[in-house]
């Protein structure tokens, strides 16, 4: 028997700032919408085990985009964007997130992101509390502070650093076919994506003197953070989590860095107290 | 405990680990540089000639030339080498970050041969541990 996985590839076309992007997305499932974004130099296919997961998807319609620049989502035809160096900013994301909700009619959708994308969960909850019902944060912190990032992009450094970033920040514990793939899909993003992604991560995302403003009563706040992970420590989570009031933390026992995709099982078993949490609370709203 | 890489005897076993491993050939290939671990006042000296480690010098080596330097305490490749490591010492970048090792030299040669890098130094966990 041929098997098939219920997931589906699209296109969409989204104008963000001005430029219109051909948007690559996957999406499975039926129920609360939910946007699931994938880490700095990563892409949608982060997420197959969930989207792919048979009690995930009987409850919410999982929406795994691609940035422009990653994976399918090629760069805008309307830009010499080889005259450029790409930079992911906050203000793009954010656009990006409201377009893509807006254009796939979704109704307060939940938005999950890991990394790049999760400290964009804070960003989200902090400006559009009206347009999420809840966001879950993995392995995010408040700011992240200086970081040289040229050995990203730099002629003389080989395919194979990124390869190691992806192994070895997925816990020593978890099965090793997950750990090479997610090594897998680090190798896939152009240099240059994966270093102007952490523009984002390492500068321009800074919740200082704005974690009291996010309002969790609007928009629910979850966090979780791998005990392995060295770039965001479990302590500096929880110090965010402290500064915002009505948020939610958990560590990951025996995860690092890539969550979903290091160990997908493990992932859910703390996934999903907080996606039931969720619909519980969409129920009686 | 020890850390395996440092010991003399080892030398010759552990440069026949690591020319059998058919991970470490591939992730090899072109790689010609020396490399220096640094385990608080000892150290060897990997030297790889087109992927192939043709000594591994930990006798004599202080006045040795090498492209590249990994350097932690005794203490940091001790719990480095273990079967599961403790958190921040699982991975050489990861450590890095958190303070635990110092990569010095030409750190653009070493993260050009990363995967090689880190593949050696799996392979000198695997052996701590047999």
């Amino acid at each position: 028997m041929v098997k098939v996985d219920p997931v589906v590839g699209k296109y969409i076309h989204l104008t963000v700032q001005g430029i219109e992007y051909r948007v690559f997305y996957e999406e499975s499932g039926q129920g609360i919408p939910m946007i699931c974004m994938h880490s700095g130099g990563g892409d949608g296919m982060e997420w197959r085990a969930l989207l792919n997961d048979p009690e995930i998807i009987s409850k919410y319609h999982l929406i795994a985009p691609n940035l422009p620049y990653h994976g399918k989502s090629l760069p805008p035809e309307s830009v010499e964007w080889w005259k450029q160096e790409y930079r992911l900013t906050r203000n793009f994301f954010i656009e990006f997130n409201l377009a893509l909700s807006q254009a796939l009619g979704l109704e307060r959708p939940v938005y999950i992101g890991c990394y790049v994308g999760g400290h964009m969960a804070l960003d989200l909850a902090l400006e559009y509390p009206d347009d999420f019902r809840a966001v879950i944060a993995v392995g995010v912190a408040q700011r992240r502070g200086p970081a040289t990032l040229d050995t990203f992009y730099h002629p003389s450094v080989s395919n194979h650093y990124r390869m190691v970033n992806g192994m070895y920040f997925s816990a020593p514990t978890n099965p090793q076919e997950y750990r090479r793939e997610v090594s897998w899909c680090s190798m896939q993003c152009a240099a240059p994506t994966t270093k102007g992604d952490l523009y984002y991560y390492f500068v321009d995302h800074d919740l200082s003197g704005k974690t009291q403003l996010i309002d969790t009563m609007s928009c629910a706040v979850y966090m979780l953070t791998g005990d392995y992970d060295p770039t965001t420590t479990v302590e500096a989570s929880l110090e965010l989590a402290a500064q915002i009031k009505g948020s939610k933390f958990t560590e990951m026992k025996g995860m690092s860095h890539a969550g979903m995709a290091e160990n997908p099982p493990v992932f859910k078993k703390y996934l999903m107290p907080i996606l039931n949490e969720i619909a519980e609370k969409s129920k009686s709203n | 405990m020890g850390v395996c890489f440092i010991e003399p005897k080892n030398a010759g076993s552990l440069r026949d680990e690591l020319n059998a491993d058919p991970e470490l050939k591939i992730a090899a290939r072109y790689m010609t540089k020396d490399v220096c671990i640094e385990a608080g006042s000892t150290k060897c000296i990997v030297k790889f000639r087109d992927g192939v480690v043709t000594q591994i010098k930990s006798e004599n080596a202080f006045a040795d030339p090498w492209d590249f330097a990994i350097r932690g305490s005794v203490d940091s490749w001790e719990k480095f080498l273990q079967r599961i490591p403790p958190r921040f010492y699982d991975g050489i970048l990861g450590g890095m970050i958190r303070g635990n090792f110092r990569l010095e030299g030409d750190t653009i040669g070493a993260f050009t041969h990363f995967w090689a890098v880190t593949r050696m130094l799996d392979i000198f966990r695997e052996q701590q541990n047999k």
